[in-house]
């Protein structure tokens, strides 16, 4: 797991985290999706929360804690797949009709 | 009618051979809590032990009561000063991830040493802390009479009873409400009846499920069907439980229990309003999907009762989100299931849940009842 050390691999994933969000705005005007100050808050809420499902995955694999990691990854999971489709469905909200 | 009479028979069977197993061997354990056994001698249910020069060395006596799987027996010793010199379980049916949590929390080490007449049967008091209700009372309430046996047996000490009465609280007076409300809803239909079932199910979500973590499980049916019933002081609720599911089955032809009452159902309805899909499968899908359950349904009870262990038929996720525990197979299904939650209605219910099993030979029954007894034929309502 050299590779998540590296400050190459971090600057990457900085560029794509920024790009996924760019594209998303881009996507949302596209379609006529208002993005108010709360849907941002709660999207970024949304990515803390897969952010911090993923590190304790990969932390808890890191202490060789194979049973917490599957576990705290299917219990941290769900709440992050259920929370995300709610969030959708939120973000889509005030859709300006076709 | 024929493939319920091969079913009973088959479950008969393997609970009748699961009955004849041996009873434990308890030397071991007392060799374990006495080291310097060499002989041991059993007088009206206590058990002397003697080193190999024919000395005492203790007493040792075996415990017994019902915890969450049937039956669990521990052997206690006490050495010749009045001191409990070890405690050592001897056979649980517990479900082992529950019991390992009861067990690591070292209350027995904590009994160890202690007179008598000074043993501490508040588990929660010496351990600080407990998630298996129902197992940590057994391992107490096994504790107490088998040191009660030596005290009498050895010491002419006769240890004070425990004081017993129904525990009747918020989870007793919830699950009756529910029920009540449940009946009433029912009848009422329309906007109602649509309303009443939320809130019911949202309180029996947070109450049944959240708070007291007991909904009702394939595990608690099958040690009650195997003759283990867990003390109805302490468990008026699950009680209540098992009463409304069949009372209301049987004789108001709908499950209040899985409409009104379970909380693993309005969980299950909750995603499925945040995912807002309410997706059904073909008939086909369903019609194979629930054959598939009723032959796990059927295999996790008859290998339950083959090997007297109640616990073995817990299938279902309920432990892993209400007290967050449970084995792996558990946790997966748990994701799976309210991950599907979000486009398929209900999956669990549908596909998956012991009780629409139970629920179907119980109003098969009941139409039955209906139709032998006089008076009250099928349809007669209308």
């Amino acid at each position: 797991m050299q590779i998540f050390n590296s400050g190459f691999f971090w600057f990457v994933e900085g560029i794509l985290f920024c790009l996924v969000l760019v594209g998303f705005r881009a996507w949302a005007q596209g379609r006529g999706i208002p993005l108010p100050a709360w849907k941002w808050a709660t999207l970024l809420l949304w990515m803390l929360l897969a952010g911090f499902t993923i590190a304790f995955v990969g932390t808890s694999l890191g202490e060789n804690e194979a049973t917490a990691a599957m576990r705290g990854g299917l219990l941290f999971g769900l709440i992050t797949v259920i929370a995300g489709v709610g969030l959708w469905r939120l973000l889509l909200t005030g859709a300006r009709e076709a | 009618m024929a493939i319920y009479l091969v079913v009973f028979v088959a479950l008969a069977m393997a609970l009748a051979y699961g009955k004849t197993r041996a009873a434990p061997d308890l030397d071991p354990a007392i060799e374990r809590i006495f080291p310097t056994a060499g002989s041991i001698e059993l007088s009206r249910g206590v058990y002397s032990v003697l080193d190999e020069g024919g000395e005492p060395v203790g007493w040792a006596a075996m415990g017994k009561a019902n915890g969450y799987g049937g039956p669990l027996m521990l052997v206690v010793g006490v050495d010749l000063e009045g001191e409990v010199a070890g405690v050592e379980v001897v056979e649980h049916r517990e479900t082992p991830i529950f019991f390992r949590m009861v067990r690591s929390a070292a209350y027995f080490e904590e009994v160890a040493g202690s007179d008598f007449h000074e043993v501490e049967y508040d588990y929660e008091a010496v351990v600080g802390v407990t998630g298996a209700t129902r197992t940590s009372d057994a391992i107490v309430a096994s504790l107490r009479s088998a040191v009660a046996e030596v005290a009498d047996d050895q010491f002419d000490v006769r240890l004070p009873a425990p004081p017993r009465s129904f525990e009747f609280g918020l989870l007793e007076i919830v699950v009756l409400a529910l029920f009540a409300a449940g009946i009433a809803a029912h009848r009422a239909g329309g906007s109602v009846r649509r309303w009443v079932r939320w809130a019911c199910q949202l309180t029996g979500l947070m109450i049944i499920g959240f708070w007291a973590a007991s909904p009702i499980s394939l595990a608690k049916i099958t040690s009650l069907l195997s003759g283990y019933f867990p003390d109805i002081y302490s468990n008026l609720a699950f009680y209540f439980l098992i009463i409304g599911l069949v009372i209301t089955t049987l004789l108001h032809r709908r499950n209040i229990y899985c409409l009104y009452v379970c909380p693993f159902g309005a969980a299950q309805r909750c995603v499925g309003v945040i995912g807002g899909m309410n997706l059904k499968l073909s008939a086909r899908v369903g019609r194979v999907l629930e054959s598939s359950r009723n032959v796990v349904v059927f295999a996790a009870i008859f290998a339950a009762f083959i090997t007297l262990q109640p616990a073995l038929a817990s299938y279902e996720p309920f432990a892993a989100l209400f007290a967050l525990t449970g084995s792996t197979l558990q946790w997966g299904l748990l994701f799976i299931v309210l991950t599907l939650s979000l486009v398929v209605r209900t999956p669990w219910c549908g596909f998956l849940c012991p009780l629409r099993s139970i629920e179907i030979v119980l109003r098969n029954v009941g139409a039955w009842g209906r139709g032998v007894l006089p008076g009250r034929k099928e349809g007669a309502r209308g």
